[in-house]
């Protein structure tokens, strides 16, 4: 039972990672706190839930083409022009609550259900230390592992990914040297949103989403970011295992009522230990 | 090549510049002297569009720019070199090389970054090392490299002898006046140090956000210089 609960944490946080990581590259880009990220992954996948008849390929992609879109385009006619007009993190938190409502709202009218499940193509079984797991759980974890592999190769090794580094770490110079920094946080909110729509669809496929799933996985992310050290890639992604665990082994040991019970007591005692987060933050909120 | 005229520059109620004419041309070396806060960052920072002026016009080739972006006036080849926050902390030198010609195509850009490292040996030695851990007088080479390999053919530098030793800033002076033989750029430098005058074609002197005068450097009046740090 402990090694099954382990495995299921694993997977659990790995899944968690996914909208772990898009709060980490949108708020290390841009330094804004998004809470619409979770609702806008839900809305994207309600919409792969109503193109899954005509394949599960299309409906993957439209969800893709659709967070993309929506992430770009909130930064670049929204956030960076209220950023640029010298939007405190207050207003950032109204306006992106509101956006979030308003993507629930959407959600709510456009698909009129209360919730959905996924129906992927099978990926059969794996034996792991003879616990028996779903292919599609070691696939979203193997997946976040990868995500979170490429976003760190491509800072490193591309002319792209050195321009996100350069916005990140100093916005003033990295406009002077002529990137296009508008451009690169549209880019990061791009890429965010669409991480939390993957999040959301592998949730979705092995659990179910709701009106209210976005929230949950906005503000869980969020609370992960921030034990792991908010805007830190690698400390999101170690916190997400964590909590995956602790979120697991809680449910079997105590039972479901105290798995959130556990859960934020252990993210109070880490941040009052290491008020940073884990690896500490690449940005101070 | 780079007109400014009549620039009023306010910071709230406050004027931080009032009514300043300033030019600078091809090849030059223009200096820009004047005590602490007598508006010589402003000005820079106004030229290259991260201010944006009450009144008056900038021109640069002809054209007016002073409704441009920092991003559109960059690529009309113009490029500030901060007196602070003027690296990227957590790359390495090289990185910052690469990012700084992020505009030019890999073939120029590798031109450009030999070019630096034989102006400043230091940069290739310490290639792999983070800015970060540069000692204050390599950052700032550093941050004149990345304004190097930008291939802006405008340099808008900002008080890079601040808090460096003397001898670096000799050397400093040297290697901006070599640049200049080199590479025939146009460079507007703004000053405490009055060593300037020693390489400048033309020094503005400015005080209070305003300009106390401006003169060639050979006809350059000592008591006006000294006035202007001292006060009359």
């Amino acid at each position: 039972m402990n090694l099954d609960a382990g495995i299921t944490g694993i997977i659990m946080g790995g899944v968690l990672s996914l909208p772990v990581l898009g709060i980490a590259v949108i708020y290390g880009m841009t330094g804004i706190t998004n809470f619409a990220v979770g609702t806008i992954g839900v809305f994207c996948t309600f919409m792969t839930w109503h193109f899954l008849s005509q394949g599960a390929l299309l409906g993957i992609l439209v969800g893709l083409a659709a967070s993309f879109g929506i992430g770009y385009v909130i930064q670049w006619f929204l956030l960076t022009p209220i950023s640029e007009k010298g939007g405190d993190s207050t207003l950032f938190f109204i306006v992106t609550m509101c956006l979030g409502m308003v993507f629930t709202g959407f959600t709510r009218v456009l698909f009129p259900r209360p919730d959905i499940s996924l129906l992927l193509p099978r990926m059969g079984t794996v034996s792991i230390m003879g616990v028996t797991t779903s292919g599609l759980k070691i696939f979203a974890f193997f997946f976040a592992l990868s995500a979170l592999g490429l976003i760190r190769l491509s800072e490193r090794h591309t002319s792209v990914g050195k321009s996100w580094r350069a916005t990140s770490q100093n916005l003033k110079l990295a406009k002077i040297v002529g990137i296009n920094t508008a451009r690169v946080f549209a880019l990061a909110s791009a890429t965010g949103c669409m991480l939390a729509f993957v999040g959301a669809v592998f949730w979705a496929a092995l659990y179910n989403v709701n009106l209210m799933s976005g929230w949950n996985l906005t503000f869980l992310g969020f609370i992960i970011a921030v034990v792991g050290g908010i805007g830190n890639i690698w400390g999101g992604m170690l916190s997400a295992l964590v909590m995956g665990m602790v979120m697991s082994y809680s449910g079997h040991i105590l039972g479901g009522m105290w798995q959130s019970v556990v859960l934020y007591c252990i993210v109070i005692l880490v941040l009052i230990i290491a008020p940073r987060g884990i690896l500490g933050s690449e940005r101070s909120l | 090549m780079l007109k400014v005229s009549g620039l009023t520059v306010n910071y709230g109620a406050t004027s931080a510049l009032k009514n300043v004419d300033f030019y600078a041309y091809q090849g030059e070396i223009v200096g820009l002297a004047g005590p602490n806060g007598a508006g010589k960052t402003t000005l820079l920072e106004t030229i290259a569009g991260f201010l944006k002026p009450r009144e008056g016009e900038i021109h640069l080739l002809d054209r007016r720019i002073d409704g441009l972006s920092v991003l559109q006036r960059r690529m009309m080849g113009m490029v500030l070199v901060p007196q602070e926050g003027n690296v990227f902390p957590d790359m390495t030198v090289r990185e910052n090389l690469d990012v700084g010609a992020i505009l030019s195509h890999k073939d120029i850009r590798e031109r450009l970054i030999d070019e630096t490292y034989q102006l400043f040996p230091i940069l290739h030695k310490r290639a792999t090392q983070f800015a970060v851990t540069l000692s204050g007088g390599e950052q700032r080479m550093l941050a004149l490299g990345i304004g190097l390999v930008s291939n802006a053919s405008i340099l808008l530098i900002d008080e890079p002898s601040t808090g460096l030793a003397p001898k670096m800033v000799t050397r400093l002076f040297e290697t901006l006046d070599a640049i200049k033989e080199s590479t025939g750029k146009t460079i507007v430098l703004s000053e405490q140090n009055i060593g300037v005058t020693e390489i400048a074609d033309r020094v503005f002197g400015i005080e209070a956000g305003e300009i106390r005068f401006c003169e060639n450097t050979e006809n350059l009046d000592s008591e006006a210089v000294r006035d202007l740090y001292l006060g009359k």
